[in-house]
């Protein structure tokens, strides 16, 4: 087996609705065009279930750049635009508080059929975070400990 | 055998027939799927990717066809074929020649120690003869049911199946056997065949090595295929330049079809665009008279493969010989340049057509035209034949993409439902006030 | 979770779309080294039933109680995996899907070591959070025997009637006074020459008096609610304004025209109107839209007509959209359409034949038509970059489908009515497809019809003539057939093969929830495994909704969506999934944060309870009317409430296995 060449490249972290981004992800994929391989997509069904605390969790793992691609005011539920839109604020907020840089989080409206919005969200993250490098250097302090956060 | 009792009897294993029983299975029907290979699958199993979306064939092949297996209301009959059908007052009386494996279906596990210890090795008329197997096999690597089966044809009954058999299944004594099925409905779902490689002198009657047919292509380029990857037939050679004869078998008053096949000009756009996966450096060039990529996503597809820089050059072929070194050449009248040229290939595949596939005469029904099952209504009920409680689906009602063959499957079990029902049917439910 | 988890894990080949990029042995075997996983395999295609049998063997020889999948998107195998672990005995939602061929091997096709890396960490998320499900049960509820199809065109009633032929309930709602849609406005139609409206007579006469169906004219859904099985659905319908008793004398007396949309606009019709003879309703209906108010004078008496809206509220289990398309109109100036009063579309000029029945020459607006000239593929097959956008910004960029074959049924019409009319046809490919069609063609090429080919970048130009001149209008256009001689065609008549276009239903779409595709026309979930289905549960496409389609495609599509229909709500009786909120009821204080942030009607409640002689105050759930939005989840200030199947903890771990370093596994592998 030949060996495996690891690149050490920032990660994204990419939390995508089924409803829109991920599906959106899949349309892209029926498309074929190639595009960073640092990104890891998960799917969610609705973002507004993430306290912001689950983000600093995450760059505090080492997770570098966050996309939130959601389905906006098109979502199938009531909650996801506005609801989304507060916890991003707080984050930001939280996100200060801590040295992290705002930019490595982002909220995207990208439909089922969005390859090029998916595309070009991507493309930026990935360029930003080669130019602003890994968020291990951002985090200031050492924070206390999440409520109830799996250590 | 048991006599069978079922509401519909799918007769044909293929995409189409597959939808349609599982359609009907779920409505809650009771079903009998006759399949004269060994293994449902039809045509579309061999096939590599499929248009407009390139999934992986087998990916949406394989799971219906486990459906078909698994389903509680689906019985499958493989290897049988109908011998005829009766009238009865209800329904039909449909009397199916199972015809013998030579292994014992009830025991066989599938484990293909036969299929290793036979010593006999034929060309595979699943890979249409350009890779081999055994005498004694199970049919394909995902074949439902994963049953083996013996060529008695070809066999030399040396025994060596028998004496690896863990389960004792190899059974040189079988005999066909006939049962029948008792159904109310019949939907028939016997697919097409490929309009014959040697039908045209003018294309070298097939005798040139190097001209293939478009179902050997899929083979070539299909991960399961006998070699994995695209080479010439005729000397094993990676072909660089690569020609497709649209309406090889089609839209030609020679051959006696004048209808368009439906299907050729987007297998041979999605062949090219494998291809130029396959081999990187390979030209494809496509003659053709019109390109009816007409279906949905479909000329978005067309425009990629120019994009991509397959070739496409309008003229009918003439005619196709070949050079001292098997070479074929294609002479072609460009209608655009308004010339006549000679070119040689490495590998030419004609675009042959559909034509229609089983007998229909079994079924009391008589063709059309165009050798297809007579439609009376197309307009109306598109999937009804002349004869009451018999629907027709996919290529057996004329060619069409699997796409197509899907949704008719679905629309021809809503026939035969309405038909079940309305010769079941007991009483009428209270009618809803109407606000017209 | 009271056992131990034993995870089995599978890379699947996907037949070469995923291993053609992905290394996935070496996936496979570094994934083997994480804890728990007892097995970890690839297969060249899982979704195979020899691929099935494998995992069900492990589940049952190995005593596997997690699976993960990397295969292809969720959206297509999710569904046949769940059933493959459910026949080995284990319960579906201790399965987990990663898509690893749309959203890796496909994508970073240049890059194969970081898509392996990709793959190896996607898939220990996968078994990080298999480690932390739980098996859940789905939720079972009553379905609403009865499904609501929008429109009441050929689609529309075919899957009507399928669809009660097979006992359940139907509403058929129509948005226009008549049923009838499109295929009303046609004369003949291919390949059969059978008269339109005695085909869509005898359909229309079996949906009227089939006992389960329910028929709405002039009637919008104007809000959804629900979900699949138990759709809550607001209907609203306008009055007819008329009513059988004073409808003819209304009629009569009604002075006020409006151009007549079934002709295209070719002739003018009262607002008080039938479109047809033999319309269904036969009833007349007043023109709402267009009825300037003004009273009619009856008996000596004048009347103001008035449009009373009336609001029904039902409840579907399902919806069958087909709403139809639109027939594509040129802009004005497009081959001097709306410009030159000889140039007219396809669908016009069929209503021009159809008015004008037995004419022994064909004649436009006074004068003999000796020259025609018919243009393929207006508004259909436009390329970005050369023709100019439709009003989105988007061109037209698919087949229309039926153009070809009507524009050829059409040639042969007019040939055999008027037998010397010169013909000329300009296309770019003759798309005859379809069983009997391509002898339209044949016919064509015998019976003196010219044809020319254009090319899409070099589009045929129509001008007006000058004055004098033999002919009103000249088309010139570069014909590829005679090796790109340029020619000039003077004609007295210029006819557009007008594609189809997706209609302008935003709302609906936007209350059902469903997508469209890059062509704007609805979507399907797949092709060939979904073709009918959206990826909103319970509803259902029919027809050119979806995109072009004829006629006979457009019945077998809609007998299709009824089959679905059918085994949908058949046994009354549906299964949503089990992706709702739960409450922990160790952990839960009652705080209520989760009852203020959530959005739905009875969906969370905080309740009272007697335990151990002690009142407690928690929050619970009702699952059918919880979405599992998670809005109740960021807010607990306990985390005492999870989205089944989702939960927080399970994406902590998925996010720690995508930070994980796997240069040790890797050197360790």
């Amino acid at each position: 087996m030949t060996k495996l060449n690891i690149s050490n490249e920032p990660k994204i972290l990419i939390l995508a609705t089924l409803a829109g981004g991920y599906a959106g992800a899949d349309s892209t994929g029926q498309s074929h065009v190639d595009y960073p391989a640092n990104t890891y997509i998960l799917p969610v069904m609705c973002p507004v279930m993430f306290p912001p605390e689950f983000f600093i969790r995450a760059y505090e793992r080492g997770i570098d750049g966050i996309i939130l691609m959601y389905s906006g005011t098109d979502s199938p539920y009531k909650v996801e635009a506005e609801g989304t839109a507060k916890l991003i604020n707080a984050t930001y907020a939280l996100m200060k508080e801590r040295g992290i840089d705002t930019r490595r989080l982002r909220l995207a409206a990208i439909c089922t059929v969005c390859v090029k919005p998916f595309l070009k969200e991507v493309n930026n993250m990935h360029n930003l975070l080669k130019g602003i490098g890994f968020v291990k250097s951002e985090l200031k302090s050492h924070p206390a400990p999440l409520q109830g956060a799996k250590s | 055998m048991n006599n069978v009792k079922v509401d519909a009897l799918v007769i044909g294993g293929g995409i189409a027939g597959m939808q349609a029983a599982l359609d009907l299975g779920d409505q809650g029907y009771q079903v009998a799927l006759v399949e004269k290979e060994p293994s449902i699958g039809g045509k579309m199993i061999t096939l590599s990717k499929v248009f407009p979306t390139l999934d992986c064939c087998s990916c949406i092949t394989t799971p219906k066809m486990s459906a078909v297996a698994h389903h509680p209301n689906i019985q499958m009959f493989t290897y049988c074929e109908v011998e005829s059908v009766d009238q009865q007052e209800n329904g039909f009386d449909v009397s199916v020649l199972q015809k013998p494996r030579y292994v014992n279906a009830d025991t066989c596990t599938g484990c293909r120690l036969c299929e290793y210890a036979c010593p006999i090795t034929v060309p595979s008329s699943f890979d249409r003869g350009l890779g081999s197997y055994r005498t004694a096999r199970v049919p394909f690597s995902t074949a439902v049911p994963q049953i083996a089966v013996l060529d008695i044809e070809n066999c030399i009954l040396c025994g060596k199946c028998e004496k690896v058999c863990p389960v004792g299944a190899i059974d040189f004594t079988q005999q066909p056997e006939t049962f029948s099925i008792d159904t109310t409905s019949i939907v028939l779902a016997t697919g097409f065949e490929l309009t014959d490689l040697d039908a045209k002198n003018e294309y070298g009657a097939g005798e040139l090595p190097n001209v293939i047919d478009p179902l050997m292509m899929e083979r070539f380029l299909a991960p399961t295929g006998p070699y994995g990857r695209v080479l010439r037939p005729g000397d094993g050679m990676e072909p660089m330049t690569i020609a497709y004869v649209q309406c090889a078998g089609s839209r030609d008053e020679t051959l006696g079809i004048e209808y368009c096949s439906r299907t050729c000009c987007m297998y041979a756009i999605k062949q090219s665009m494998l291809i130029s996966g396959a081999l990187p450096l390979a030209e494809v060039t496509i003659y053709y008279m019109d390109i009816r990529t007409f279906g949905k996503g479909y000329e978005q597809f067309y425009q990629n493969a120019k994009a991509m820089g397959v070739e496409f050059v309008r003229g009918k072929v003439a005619k196709i010989t070949e050079d001292e070194n098997h070479n074929p050449v294609v002479r072609v009248e460009r209608t655009e340049e308004g010339d006549v040229v000679e070119r040689t290939f490495d590998l030419v595949v004609l675009s042959l057509g559909m034509v229609a596939g089983d007998p229909l005469s079994k079924f009391g029904l008589t063709p059309a035209e165009d050798g297809y099952i007579k439609i009376p209504s197309v307009n109306a009920s598109p999937c009804e034949t002349r004869r009451p409680g018999i629907f027709v689906t996919g290529t057996a009602g004329g060619p069409m993409d699997i796409v197509d063959s899907i949704v008719t499957a679905s629309a021809a079990a809503s026939a035969a439902s309405a038909y079940i029902r309305s010769k079941t049917q007991v009483g009428i439910e209270e009618r809803e006030v109407a606000h017209v | 979770m009271s056992e131990k988890p034993k995870i089995a894990v599978y890379t699947c080949y996907c037949g070469g779309n995923i291993s053609h990029t992905v290394k996935c042995e070496q996936v496979a075997k570094l994934l083997a080294e994480q804890p728990d996983v007892v097995v970890s395999r690839t297969n060249m295609s899982l979704c195979s039933d020899a691929g099935q049998s494998q995992i069900e063997e492990d589940i049952r020889e190995l005593g596997v109680n997690r699976v993960v999948i990397g295969a292809c998107a969720p959206s297509l195998h999710e569904q046949t995996f769940r059933k493959t672990v459910i026949r080995a005995g284990l319960n579906p939602y201790l399965y987990h899907h990663i898509g690893l061929r749309e959203q890796d091997s496909w994508v970073h096709t240049c890059d194969a070591d970081g898509a392996t890396c990709k793959a190896v960490r996607l898939m220990a998320a996968g078994v990080a959070k298999a480690r932390l499900l739980d098996p859940l049960e789905p939720i079972q509820l009553e379905a609403e025997k009865r499904a609501l199809v929008i429109g009441g065109g050929v689609a529309g009633l075919r899957a009507a009637l399928d669809i009660a032929d097979q006992g359940l309930k139907v509403v058929l709602v129509e948005k226009t006074p008549f049923l009838g849609g499109r295929m009303a406005q046609l004369d003949t139609v291919f390949p059969t020459g059978e008269e339109a409206h005695i085909l869509l007579a005898d359909l229309i006469d079996k949906v009227v008096n089939h006992d389960k169906i329910t028929i709405f004219t002039q009637t919008e859904v104007t809000k959804v609610s629900g979900y699949v099985g138990n759709y809550g659905i607001q209907l609203t319908q306008h009055s007819r304004g008329v009513s059988a008793e004073n409808a003819k004398a209304l009629q009569d007396a009604c002075q006020q025209m409006v151009a007549d949309e079934f002709n295209y606009g070719l002739t003018e019709r009262k607002v008080i109107y039938q479109p047809y003879h033999g319309c269904y309703p036969p009833l007349p209906a007043v023109d709402w839209e267009h009825y300037n108010g003004e009273p009619i004078n009856i008996n000596g008496k004048s009347e103001i007509l008035k449009d009373e809206i009336q609001q029904f509220e039902l409840s579907a289990g399902a919806v069958v959209v087909a709403t139809g398309f639109d027939p594509y109109v040129p802009r004005e100036g497009e081959y001097g359409y709306s410009e030159l009063p000889q140039v007219v579309t396809l669908p016009q000029l069929i209503r021009h034949m159809a008015l004008n029945p037995g004419a022994k020459s064909l004649e436009w607006q006074g004068h003999k038509v000796r020259d025609i000239v018919l243009i393929h593929c207006v508004g259909s097959r436009e390329i970005e970059g050369i023709d100019e956008p439709q009003e989105d910004g988007q061109v037209n960029n698919y087949c229309s489908r039926v153009c070809c074959t009507a524009t050829l049924h059409m040639i042969e019409e007019l040939r055999e009515n008027f037998p010397k009319l010169n013909i000329y046809d300009l296309y770019q490919d003759i798309r005859t497809y379809g069983r009997g069609h391509e002898d339209y063609y044949i016919n064509a090429l015998d019976n003196g019809t010219r044809f020319v080919r254009y090319h899409g970048e070099e589009k045929p130009k129509v001008f007006a003539a000058p004055k004098g001149d033999t002919h009103p209008v000249l088309v010139h256009v570069t014909d590829a057939l005679t090796y790109n001689q340029e020619l000039e065609i003077p004609v007295d008549l210029v006819v557009l093969a007008t594609g189809m276009q997706p209609r302008q239903i935003d709302d609906l779409v936007k209350m059902l929830k469903v997508s469209r595709g890059n062509d704007r026309f609805l979507l399907e979930v797949h092709p060939k495994l979904r073709p009918v289905e959206t990826a909103v549960n319970g509803v259902i496409l029919a027809g050119t909704a979806q995109g072009p389609m004829n006629i006979q495609e457009s019945i077998s599509a809609a007998s299709a969506a009824a089959a679905k229909v059918i085994s949908l709500l058949g046994s009354g009786q549906v299964e949503l999934q089990p992706f709702v909120a739960a409450v922990d009821p160790e952990k839960c204080n009652g705080t209520g944060a989760c009852v203020e942030a959530c959005e739905y009607e009875d969906a969370i409640a905080l309740e009272t309870f007697v335990e151990d002689g002690k009142e407690v105050t928690r929050a619970v759930v009702t699952p059918a009317n919880c979405t599992g939005c998670g809005a109740c989840v960021a807010v607990c200030p306990n985390r005492a409430i999870d989205v089944q199947g989702w939960t927080l903890a399970q994406y902590e771990a998925m996010v720690d296995a995508i930070a994980m370093d796997i240069v040790d596994l890797v050197e360790a592998g």
